[in-house]
């Protein structure tokens, strides 16, 4: 019986390691509110919307070649999508007013992987209104944003895609 | 405590602005490359990076920006802030709380709609109108504990050495006792 309860326990523990109010750093619960619309083509010319119907979470990014801090954080977010392509989330990165020969360049040197969403005039980033650059939000299957991240992340890190697993309907609708 | 130094490393610890300015700098710009002024206390660290015409217009023009445009951030004098919420509170930045003193009285920093408005009459293309915005320092921003922000400041150009006092506040109402940060002769860079 012990042993079964330790198991449960170990089961269960990379859900409760992430309490609302216990994300790693970086990473601000908020006080949900709705996603603003996200309408726009990648650079195969594909049109994506973000939407509810697949009743995922979406990890919503929004970066430029010319923020520092950009540079650093795409190769981690290309690992991550990697490593999380059969999970139950959406990665979304929207690139923020550059021209396709500029993130074509930058992406080719950092994260050839990656295909953006191009916000050609800047105007669908500015509805999102972020912190800065580079910005994340993670929105629930409801289309709520429910955690912003501040700055860039090492998102290779193990702690992070923790949390980014532990994310899932069955989670949002257990809240009261 | 207050301090001035060169060029050092500090800015990788600050989110876009620092690096993407400083990375385009040409060596020439490098061996120009101006003091930047700390004030660091318990709560908060500040930064401020007078910027020269001439690195700006580098900055811009690897962004692609029109001659019109760059020729128009000439007028302007930027300084590159970084801000450091050490604390454990939410800190409140409002930047309309911000005062300009010189001998003479006291200015404003160019606003936002100024920008708008002069990017509306030389009809610049919204995508530079966009990047332009996102290198400015937020206007209000309600500083997570540990947070790291950056971007810049702008006021119209003055030869003359100016005052700049930074108020934060821990509501956004700004009915408590504001944390005052105070960077005395400034001067903008040529």
């Amino acid at each position: 019986m012990k042993k079964i309860l330790t198991l449960l326990f170990l089961l269960t523990l990379p859900i409760s390691l992430y309490a609302d109010n216990d994300a790693p750093k970086g990473i601000i619960k908020i006080t949900p509110r709705t996603a603003p619309p996200l309408s726009l083509e990648n650079m195969d010319g594909e049109k994506f919307t973000l939407s509810t119907k697949n009743r995922r979470w979406s990890f919503v990014h929004f970066w430029a070649s010319w923020c520092g801090p950009c540079r650093k954080e795409m190769p981690t977010i290309q690992s991550v999508i990697q490593a999380m392509s059969k999970d139950n989330i959406d990665f979304v990165i929207v690139n923020t007013a550059e021209s396709e020969d500029t993130i074509f360049s930058f992406l080719g040197a950092v994260a050839p992987e990656i295909n953006t969403l191009l916000d050609r005039d800047g105007l669908a980033t500015e509805l999102w209104k972020p912190r800065g650059l580079p910005s994340t939000y993670l929105v629930d299957p409801d289309g709520q944003i429910q955690y912003v991240v501040i700055g860039g992340q090492d998102w290779q890190k193990e702690h992070y895609q923790t949390f980014l697993r532990q994310l899932s309907p069955a989670k949002l609708h257990d809240k009261p | 405590m207050i301090s001035r130094m060169n060029s050092v490393s500090l800015h990788a610890k600050y989110p876009s602005i620092f690096l993407l300015l400083i990375s385009t700098l040409t060596s020439s710009n490098l061996q120009a490359a101006p003091e930047r002024y700390v004030i660091e206390n318990p709560k908060l660290k500040m930064v401020v990076i007078p910027r020269t015409a001439q690195q700006m217009a580098a900055f811009y023009e690897g962004r692609e920006f029109p001659v019109k445009a760059i020729n128009a951030t000439g007028d302007a004098c930027f300084f590159t802030i970084g801000i450091h919420n050490k604390s454990q509170q939410i800190l409140w930045l409002d930047t309309d709380k911000w005062t300009i003193t010189t001998a003479g009285g006291t200015l404003s920093l160019l606003s936002r709609a100024h920008w708008t408005q002069r990017w509306k009459e030389l009809n610049l293309q919204q995508r530079f109108q966009s990047t332009f915005r996102w290198t400015l320092l937020p206007n209000q921003l309600d500083f997570q504990p540990d947070e790291r922000e950056g971007g810049n400041i702008t006021l119209a150009r003055i030869n003359t050495p100016f005052t700049l006092t930074a108020r934060f506040t821990t509501k956004i109402d700004n009915l408590d006792e504001p944390s005052i940060i105070t960077f005395k002769n400034l001067r903008c860079a040529p």
